[in-house]
């Protein structure tokens, strides 16, 4: 089944980053389409383009050729300011460094985004609430970022980017700085409100363990897409290895 | 508004993340107010007391002459005794005297005065004895005997320079030798006329101002003794010097005696066209103080400039990430603002505070110029060495609105800057 709009839709997009005299391609010719409530991963070795595909799929970052479309939306046609507003009204952002502010306690930090958006006081707490309690951060609002385990910042940092009720999730390498079993942890919360929301979450990760979990996995080489499988083609193409083995 | 709010909590927060860096920054920024309230204050106090001074070494915050007598110094040129009566008379109103501290007719002229020992050139000075004291600052600095009186006609008081130089003490007996005044179509007192007249005075005071000239020329002798001498009949005058109790009320007052003496061959003159050196000197004073006000602000703004400048490049990765959020460039610019806003606020206090705490302490128990100059205090500049500061709330209001002006015009560069912030580059700075 095809769906009638893409979540994401890429054609043919290329994106060149200049380091001095020269010219080092990041993306060459990326077609992908993501369907709404997918939970896909962008793998790929560093230098492979996954941050790259995730800052023109948010709108932080400008193809130089080719067609982006974000919830329907030509983002290559977008001003600045539109693609702000984009960003603020449907796309959630996690980085891997969590990037809170560190002034702002963990519920200032997630409701962050939602006064941006206007929301008033009583309505932004109550959705912040019944995130926090949802993901296992419940007692913690008053705490400062620098107050916080790795795994608890990256879960506000989640908080932050879900409390709008965003289209899509864009993760950057969400895990890269959480052990085992808080990276484990950390998608579990992510799964779950994919799984209870229906958001987009498209990450990327060079992970095997985050691969693993992904329900599509998407790997990048060279700016260019190597494999596009979903889970069960995976553990299909798994299963008739061991078979032939 | 609600996000405007979060801008301003989150800058006002942002300040605290390093407060001892707020704290000197603020301190140094307080510490330019402090000092251009001070720097003010003392100004304002310095050039209150030189006016006060000046006029009451000269003829007053605003003097009635005979026309013409301001540009030529021709002392033939006297006010008629029915204009002296008239400034009298409109003086004694309920309105002027709420305006005036004291009136003192002079009769002014120029001749040698001799002692036993010696002879030097002097400037007399025709007075009231018991109106002059009001007006002028010599019989408050009498050094050696007593000011003038009625019942001494014959007394004399002269600068401590001029008793130095014609050996005289109190009791001496001096010669003063005048040439009577003439006046076009007024008759002069018998036996007055173009020869020369004396009077045989008795010194009654030395009085010692500070002022060279002052001290070495002018003698003041009672009224009527100078008329008799230099021939000039009752109630004509050279001038009617008046105090007033505000100097700013000097051109109203100037103004209101014009209107009155319309008609009459008179000039009123407020001390700024009396006294027109004076003015000039203030005024570059004025300019100067501005110049050096601007360098000591141009300074703190630089340092301002420098560790606003300095916080917002270091917080480009969370700007960007503000900025990958949604936030707005405007919105970044507002929050910059807002924290350059709180950090002039808490400047301000620590400023005023500091600032008014001196100044009051200069306005009360004044600053002590010999603790400065030592034994070389400039007699020629300061009458009393104890300076008293003096600020109006005008100027603490310009002073505070200028700090303002000036550190938020500088933070826009910086807001700017963070306004600029560009995607995804900034996001690659960890």
């Amino acid at each position: 089944m095809v769906p009638a709009e893409w979540a994401v839709e890429l054609k043919d997009v290329l994106k060149t980053y200049q380091t001095g005299p020269i010219d080092v391609p990041a993306l060459r010719g990326v077609s992908l389409q993501i369907a709404a409530g997918e939970f896909a991963a962008v793998a790929g070795p560093s230098g492979s383009g996954k941050t790259t595909l995730l800052n023109i799929i948010g709108g932080l970052d400008r193809a130089d050729a080719g067609e982006v479309r974000v919830a329907g939306q030509n983002l290559q046609l977008l001003s600045s300011s539109e693609l702000a507003h984009l960003r603020l009204q449907r796309i959630g952002f996690v980085f891997q460094t969590y990037n809170l502010l560190p002034v702002l306690t963990a519920l200032e930090n997630a409701e962050f985004t939602l006064l941006l958006q206007g929301v008033p006081a009583r309505k932004r707490r109550e959705r912040v609430e019944k995130l926090f309690s949802e993901i296992g951060l419940a007692g913690l609002e008053d705490r400062r970022p620098a107050e916080l385990s790795g795994g608890q910042q990256q879960r506000v940092a989640v908080a932050r980017a879900m409390v709008t009720e965003p289209a899509l999730i864009l993760a950057d390498e969400p895990t890269a700085n959480l052990d085992s079993a808080t990276a484990i942890a950390l998608l579990d919360v992510m799964e779950h409100l994919n799984r209870v929301t229906g958001t987009t979450f498209i990450f990327s990760t060079h992970d095997p363990q985050v691969m693993e979990r992904a329900h599509r996995l998407i790997r990048l080489r060279d700016g260019q897409i190597a494999s596009d499988e979903t889970r069960e083609r995976q553990e299909a193409r798994v299963t008739a290895r061991g078979d032939a083995g | 508004m609600r996000s405007a709010l979060l801008l301003v909590k989150i800058g006002w927060r942002n300040l605290w993340r390093n407060p001892r860096g707020t704290l000197l920054t603020a301190l140094a920024l307080g510490l330019g107010l402090a000092l251009l309230l001070i720097s003010l204050g003392l100004l304002d106090g310095g050039h209150e007391q030189t006016i006060a001074d000046g006029v009451r070494l000269g003829p007053g915050h605003v003097v009635i002459q005979a026309k013409g007598y301001q540009d030529s110094g021709s002392d033939e040129l006297l006010l008629p005794a029915q204009v002296v009566s008239r400034i009298e008379g409109f003086l004694q109103t309920a309105e002027m005297k709420k305006l005036v501290r004291g009136v003192s007719p002079r009769l002014l002229a120029t001749g040698l005065l001799s002692s036993s020992a010696n002879s030097a050139g002097v400037r007399i000075m025709g007075v009231i004895p018991q109106d002059e004291p009001a007006v002028s600052f010599i019989p408050q600095r009498i050094v050696e005997g007593t000011y003038l009186s009625d019942d001494r006609p014959s007394g004399v008081v002269i600068g401590a320079e001029l008793a130095r130089e014609l050996e005289v003490k109190i009791g001496s007996r001096v010669v003063l030798m005048t040439q009577a005044l003439r006046q076009p179509g007024v008759e002069t007192k018998k036996g007055a006329g173009e020869e020369m007249q004396s009077t045989l005075l008795r010194v009654s005071g030395i009085f010692r101002t500070g002022l060279q000239a002052v001290d070495a020329n002018i003698i003041q002798l009672p009224l009527p003794a100078a008329q008799t001498l230099l021939g000039v009949p009752d109630g004509q005058v050279t001038q009617v010097a008046l105090l007033l109790q505000q100097e700013g009320d000097s051109p109203m007052v100037a103004r209101a005696l014009l209107k009155q003496l319309t008609g009459e061959p008179v000039e009123v003159l407020t001390w700024r066209e009396s006294i027109p050196m004076l003015a000039q000197i203030l005024g570059l004073d004025h300019a100067f103080n501005y110049i050096m006000n601007g360098v000591i602000l141009a300074m703190v703004g630089l340092g301002i400039l420098n560790t606003i400048l300095m916080r917002v490049l270091e917080r480009r990765y969370e700007f960007g990430v503000s900025k990958a959020l949604g936030l707005r460039p405007g919105q970044l610019a507002v929050m910059v603002i807002g924290e350059s806003l709180a950090l002039t606020a808490i400047s301000l206090a620590l400023g005023l505070a500091l600032g008014l705490s001196v100044e009051h302490y200069f306005a009360t128990s004044g600053l002590d110029l010999r603790w400065i100059f030592k034994a070389d205090l400039p007699s020629a500049l300061v009458l009393d060495p104890i300076l008293y500061s003096r600020l109006s709330s005008n100027r603490i209001i310009w002073s505070v609105s200028i700090v303002f002006a000036m550190t938020t015009v500088i933070s826009f560069y910086p807001a700017l800057k963070a306004a600029r912030t560009e995607l995804p580059d900034a996001l690659k700075g960890l």
